[in-house]
C-alpha cells in the first residue's frame, strides 16, 4: 500500500480531525484513547490481515513506527 | 438549525406515529425509510420537512449507497430503528433461512445503519439513538425463537453501543413495547385462536396498548431532558411483564 494511502485511510477510519503524516505521534493526537486503539487493530486487521496486539498498540508511537510494526515491505 | 431525524419503518405502527409526531414541530428535518409510500401519501403530500426514502432494508449491502447518495451531507441528531418483521414458527421448522431472514430487518439492517451513523460525518454530538426491541426481547413466549432472539439481540447492541459512543455523548437506548395495536400485532392474532388473543390482552393488566402510548417515550428519549439516559431497556407494556 502507498505509504500517502495509508494515512488518508487511518484519517478516515480513526475520523481524526487532522491529516497526519508519518512523523505524526498517534499517542499525542487528541483523540487517542482505548476506542480509537480498537479502530486502528481493526483497520489494520482489515487492510494486512494482521492483528496487532495489545503489546503492539502500548510501543507504537509515531505512524512510521505504526509501519515498521505492520512491516515496511508492505509500504511502498 | 433543523434537527436531522432518521426513521425506519416510517409507513406503518409506531414508526408512522412517531414521524406524525415529529412533524409537528418544524424545527424537525425527518428523514423516513420504508417501503411502501402510499401508506403514508398525506404526510408525504402536506410536508416539506419530510424526506420519504423507498429503500428495502433487506438489501443491507446497499445501505453504504444510501448514505453516499441520500444523506452524504446530513448530520444526524436522531435515530429510532421501527422496521421490525414477526413470525409464528415452532423451532423445528426454523429453518437457517427463516432465521436469517427476521435478523436481517430486526437486527442486521439497524447494525449496519449503526455503522453509518456512528461516524462522526453523520451524526452530531449529542444525538440519540433509538432501537425499538420489545417485551419479548427479555421474556419469551411458544413459537417466538426467532422474534424473541432478534429482539434480545438489539439490547445487546444498545449496551454495547452505549459504551462506544459515549466519548461523543451519544446516547443509544432500546424501548421494549408489549402488546400494540399496530398491523404487525393484527398479523400476530390472525396467526393465532381466538382464547390465545384473548389470554394474551388479559395478560396485560392496564390493556394492550395504541401506537400513541409509545410515542411519548420516544419524544423524550430523542429529547434533551434525557441526556443523561444511555445503555436502558424501557419496558412500556401496560404491566404485562410484572406478572
Amino acid at each position: 500500500m502507498e505509504i500517502e494511502k495509508f494515512l488518508k485511510l487511518l484519517v478516515e477510519e480513526l475520523e481524526l480531525e487532522s491529516p497526519l503524516t508519518v512523523t505524526t505521534n498517534l499517542k499525542e493526537l487528541e483523540e487517542w484513547d482505548s476506542m480509537v486503539a480498537m479502530m486502528l487493530i481493526g483497520a489494520v486487521s482489515n487492510e494486512f490481515d494482521m492483528t496487532l496486539s495489545a503489546k503492539d498498540i502500548e510501543e507504537i508511537t509515531t505512524v512510521q513506527s505504526l509501519i515498521n510494526k505492520i512491516g515496511v515491505e508492505k509500504f511502498s | 438549525m433543523k434537527k436531522s431525524i432518521l426513521i425506519t419503518g416510517v409507513t406503518s405502527g409506531i414508526g408512522k406515529a412517531i414521524a406524525e409526531e415529529l412533524l409537528l414541530d418544524s424545527n424537525i428535518q425527518l428523514f423516513g425509510i420504508g417501503r411502501d409510500r402510499t401508506k403514508i401519501q398525506h404526510l408525504i403530500n402536506n410536508n416539506v420537512n419530510f424526506t420519504f426514502i423507498n429503500f428495502d432494508l433487506f438489501q443491507i449491502d446497499k445501505v453504504e449507497g444510501l448514505f453516499k447518495e441520500e444523506f452524504n451531507d446530513i448530520k444526524f441528531s436522531g435515530f429510532i430503528h421501527c422496521a421490525g418483521i414477526e413470525e409464528t414458527l415452532p423451532i423445528s421448522l426454523y429453518t437457517p433461512e427463516k432465521v436469517r431472514s427476521i435478523f436481517q430487518i430486526n437486527v442486521f439492517s439497524a447494525i449496519e445503519l449503526l455503522r453509518f451513523l456512528s461516524k462522526k460525518k453523520h451524526s452530531l454530538d449529542g444525538a440519540s439513538f433509538i432501537l425499538m426491541s420489545s417485551v419479548m426481547g427479555e421474556l419469551g413466549q411458544a413459537g417466538k425463537v426467532g422474534y424473541c432472539s432478534s429482539k434480545a439481540a438489539l439490547l445487546g447492541v444498545v449496551k454495547s453501543l452505549a459504551l462506544e459512543l459515549s466519548k461523543r455523548v451519544i446516547r443509544v437506548n432500546a424501548v421494549l413495547p408489549g402488546i400494540v395495536n399496530t398491523p404487525l400485532t393484527e398479523k400476530l392474532f390472525e396467526q393465532l385462536d381466538e382464547e390465545n388473543v384473548r389470554k394474551i390482552k388479559s395478560m396485560h393488566p392496564i390493556g394492550i396498548g395504541e401506537v400513541s402510548d409509545v410515542v411519548g417515550i420516544l419524544m423524550y428519549l430523542l429529547s434533551d431532558k434525557s441526556k443523561w439516559v444511555t445503555g436502558q431497556n424501557f419496558k412500556i407494556d401496560g404491566g404485562y411483564s410484572i406478572q
